[in-house]
């Protein structure tokens, strides 16, 4: 290869420089304002890990893992999953073969910025460069892996059905003109390739069009700069577009994740709804909607817009009157968390959100007096508000203990202190502070050394937000399921055939799965739902939406229902007692906890 | 041959309708799908707030509907609209043909055991209304203690409880608690006896001052606010958790027996009928009116009458002159026509 233009610049790489100059100092500028508004020990934290071998590597796969291969996309939906790693890995790989060019055949050009982008424009085919053929191919190989992607992305938005999505997010206005341009870029790059491919080379992709267009329009008109620069001015142009706008476009998400990637592995958490790593969160969210057919809400069109996706849209533009709404809506179920190809917790970006807020009146629990559970029985059970609301599961607790003949203490039976667990979702943060201490000196005191709960709302609580060395916390499926395979629980299996519903607390909020299923398994028969474990649908009785009513909840119920019984089972299970009473306003068949359906058992 | 209207629910709504009817002229027919007539106050024992015999009222509408045909365990399965009226297939193969419908299909009691709660069909000693006016009629029930030391009654269970699903207030349920109250007091005069409420709404004749004497007279504990929770002590009894809301404290009473005051519903059968006559059902469930002050027991559908409960919840003096409205404007639509 050799050297076409000797001065090795041109003015159409104007735009793009100017592109990539505009978005590598402002993506500089962001991650030094998210870095500084990070506690320092975060910030401590970060730098650390970046320089811990383990969580460098494990950075590098990650981001190559999500970032370019989209690996959670692919197993969301091939179709889905292929259109954008074709589009990422491809556009990857032609950066990097770029840059092998260039340092193979022109090495002292490395230092210019545009050189590997625009590398066939500037250099020419000799009789030497045959050892270029192969890179030749692979560019031509890259760049048709992305056309097919691009491609893929026209289509998908006419038929969103096609890759698995029922509903996309609608486009803002900057977004449309980086989604055009986006797609622009590479037609155009092959256009000017080919147009100037009868001086650069180039591979079964590009030779052949320069053929064609030769055939069409001849080899002189090809030639004439004043007709194959415009090509190349439009490339570098739409280029330049792209990258201005970038910063303002979901495609944002691009250079934030990159940084998400490493902080999150470096341990770190949303602290404020709107600085530090939740900025990273939220403009990591490359605005798919995903989350809009997974959340529970979006049964009814009015509450679409209030799903993860545009929260993280209002939250970049600062409509605060808009996020409050969204935020106080969400049932924080975790849903849209577990299908998100990034991890945006949407559910805490709310929590935090929410405790922004000032309250006239902040009550004070310090007066509530509870006397401390009396026996120093081994196991303290404790029930909770919503066990105390469902009675009949709160007696199958004291038939099973009573019958294992297991030493317990009922906590609450007559009356406790809530676990906190709604304070805390409120946002309300010493509010629930406040009850975690009292529980905790109660708890202590009792002298026992296994929590056992039967509301995996409260189960969660317990789990990751007390302080309870040396105490076991248990939620009650774990718990029988322990004792069953120990040979303590005998269950004899009925006829029946129950359809299992993962409470959202339980099953996303604590990860468990199995432990409900053998135990209800060896009680009955199971059938699942059609979108059973991470992708259970909540029931819609959460506590966690702040204005959500009844009457807008039913619709929510009546599809989670829907789901769960699709394969017709003669009563619906749980591990919840909010899920179960929720369910039973609406159901045909009954719903029964799996405290109920083990005492029916045994 | 005389004009005949078809009567769709044999209570007091559909017997009173019926017997004006018989007065006007007109050929009803009462199409009942339970065994008896006289709906939900044939299962009453005593009415506020003169403490009558509900039977006696039952009685009286059933002989004065002597010359109507009465269809019992019988269920309309079609409607059908004519050139001049209607014809009604029933579900044992009659068809009846005639000028009218009117609809009387009342409400359902609602199912308490929804508001698990109040542990109705978990805890021994919890009943409903109707339950106790079924005891007060002779019927045996073992849930209630043959001596009882403190009995409660709560208010509202299953009205105005977005929650339950039902937002409507129920009317008659602060009385029936008041009237079951005292005749409770009457038996065990020993028992202390709560009324747990949200606010009372006794607007017709004479409710105040029955309310007045509950508690004058009776001695009768009203505690103004809602029933969080019941649990069983170990005893068995019962302990009931509310906020009296005058003082602004938690309480907890201990109690032998709980009366829960079941509210009106829609009754199931309703939508079922009001999509055979294609009349509008309202978002409360009930049926909707042509309008809420003038035509109620008008549907906006030619021919085609309400009356009672089937429209909202309504006492029984409502309920009787709602029949007769009906009645008349049923006979009205026919003359207007012939």
């Amino acid at each position: 290869m050799r050297e076409r233009i000797p001065s090795g610049f041109d003015p159409f790489v104007l735009p793009f420089l100017i592109g990539i100059g505009f978005v590598l100092l402002y993506c500089l500028l962001a991650a030094m304002r998210v870095l500084w508004q990070c506690p320092r020990e975060d910030r401590r934290r970060f730098f650390l890990s970046l320089i811990t071998p383990t969580t460098a590597l494990r950075n590098l796969w990650d981001i190559f893992a999500n970032c370019l291969i989209h690996v959670k996309l692919w197993k969301r939906n091939k179709l889905l999953g292929f259109m954008h790693s074709s589009i990422a890995f491809g556009w990857f790989m032609i950066i990097l073969l770029g840059h092998l060019e260039v340092f193979l055949f022109v090495p002292h050009r490395l230092n210019l910025f545009y050189y590997p982008i625009f590398f066939n424009y500037f250099v020419a085919e000799t009789d030497t460069s045959l050892r270029g053929a192969f890179l030749f191919f692979l560019m031509d190989f890259f760049l048709l892996l992305i056309l097919i992607g691009i491609a893929l992305a026209i289509i998908k938005r006419v038929r969103s059905r096609l890759f698995g999505m029922r509903r996309t997010t609608r486009l803002s206005f900057l977004d449309t003109v980086g989604l055009y341009s986006l797609w622009l870029i590479f037609p155009l790059r092959l256009l000017a390739e080919s147009f100037t491919a009868s001086i650069s080379g180039g591979s079964f992709l590009v030779k052949p069009l320069n053929w064609l267009l030769e055939a069409v329009l001849g080899s002189q008109f090809l030639l004439n700069p004043a007709n194959n620069l415009p090509t190349w001015w439009a490339y570098s142009i739409v280029l330049g577009i792209f990258m201005v706008v970038l910063p303002f476009t979901r495609y944002m998400h691009i250079p934030t994740e990159m940084m998400l990637i490493p902080m999150r592995n470096a341990g770190l958490r949303i602290r404020h709804a709107r600085r530090g790593y939740a900025l990273l969160e939220v403009y990591s969210c490359p605005g798919c909607g995903v989350c809009i057919d997974a959340c529970p809400m979006s049964v009814k069109k009015a509450n679409i817009k209030d799903c993860t996706v545009y929260l993280n849209r209002q939250i970049r533009r600062g409509n605060e009157r808009r996020i409050e709404e969204i935020s106080d809506k969400c049932l924080l179920c975790g849903k849209c968390t577990e299908v998100c190809q990034v991890g945006v917790e949407g559910p805490a970006l709310r929590i935090f959100q929410r405790a922004r807020r000032q309250y006239a009146v902040n009550p004070d629990y310090a007066a509530v007096n509870v006397a401390p559970p009396e026996s120093a029985g081994k196991v303290l059970y404790f029930g909770g508000c919503m066990t105390a609301l469902t009675p009949s599961i709160g007696r199958s607790m004291e038939s099973v203990l009573g019958k294992l003949g297991i030493d317990y203490t009922w906590m609450d039976r007559d009356g406790g202190i809530c676990c906190g667990r709604p304070m805390l979702q409120a946002g309300r943060f010493p509010q629930a502070a406040e009850m975690v201490r009292k529980n905790t000196e109660l708890i202590k005191a009792s002298g026992a050394d296994t929590l056992l709960l039967s509301c995996p709302i409260c189960y969660k609580m317990f789990r990751d937000h007390y302080k309870l060395p040396g105490i076991r916390v248990v939620h009650h499926t774990q718990y029988f399921e322990e004792l069953r395979r120990s040979g303590v629980l005998k269950l004899s299996k009925s006829d029946l055939c129950y359809a299992y519903h993962d409470p959202c607390e339980l099953g996303r909020g604590c990860g468990v799965y199995e432990e409900p299923r053998t135990l209800l398994g060896s009680a009955a028969y199971i059938v699942e739902a059609e979108k059973n474990r991470g992708e259970s649908i909540c029931c819609g009785g959460s506590l966690g939406s702040l204005s959500l009513g009844f009457q807008q909840r039913e619709a929510m119920t009546r599809r989670a229902l829907e789901n769960l019984t699709v394969a017709g089972p003669d009563a619906i299970a749980t591990a919840c007692p909010l899920c179960r009473s929720t369910f039973a306003r609406y159901s045909s068949i009954p719903v029964r906890d799996i405290a109920e359906v083990v005492d029916l058992s045994l | 041959m005389k004009e005949s209207v078809v009567i769709i629910g044999g209570g007091i709504a559909g017997l009173e309708a019926a017997s004006q009817l018989l007065a006007l002229g007109l050929s009803p027919v009462i199409v009942e799908k339970s065994d008896h007539l006289g709906g939900h106050v044939a299962e009453w024992y005593r009415l506020f707030p003169d403490l009558s015999p509900a039977q006696d009222l039952v009685t009286h509408l059933v002989s004065s509907t002597s010359g109507a045909r009465i269809y019992l365990e019988t269920e309309i399965s079609r409607i059908n609209a004519l050139k001049d009226g209607y014809s009604a297939t029933l579900n044992n193969g009659d068809v009846l043909f005639c000028k009218a419908v009117l609809v009387c299909t009342g409400f359902h009691l609602f199912d308490a055991a929804k508001k698990e709660e109040y542990g109705y069909g978990i805890y021994n000693s919890v009943i409903t209304n109707r339950d106790l006016e079924h005891w007060f009629g002779g019927l045996e029930d073992a849930r209630i203690p043959d001596n009882p030391r403190a009995v409660g009654f709560v208010h509202c269970v299953g009205s105005r409880d977005v929650k339950a699903g039902n937002t409507q207030c129920s009317k008659v349920c602060c009385m029936t608690a008041i009237k079951q109250a005292i005749e409770m007091k009457e038996k065990f005069p020993e028992a202390e006896v709560y009324c747990f409420y949200m606010d009372l709404r006794l607007f017709g004749k004479k409710y105040e001052d029955f309310y007045i004497s509950a508690q004058r007279d009776y001695g009768i504990h009203f505690i103004r606010g809602r029933v969080s929770e019941v649990s069983e002590d170990i005893d068995g009894r019962l302990l009931v958790k509310a906020e009296d809301t005058l003082s602004g404290k938690p309480l907890k009473v201990r109690l032998d027996l709980l009366v829960l005051m079941a509210g009106m519903v829609c009754s199931p059968q309703t939508g079922r009928i009001a999509s055979m006559v294609r009349a509008e059902v309202d978002d409360d469930g009930f049926l909707r009116s042509r309008d809420n002050i003038y035509s109620i027991v008008e549907s906006g559908r030619k021919g085609i009458f309400f009356a009672g409960a089937c429209t909202g919840t309504k006492t029984i003096p409502e309920t009787v002159a709602e029949a007769r409205a009906a009645a008349l404007s049923a006979f009205r639509y026919i003359k207007e026509k012939a």
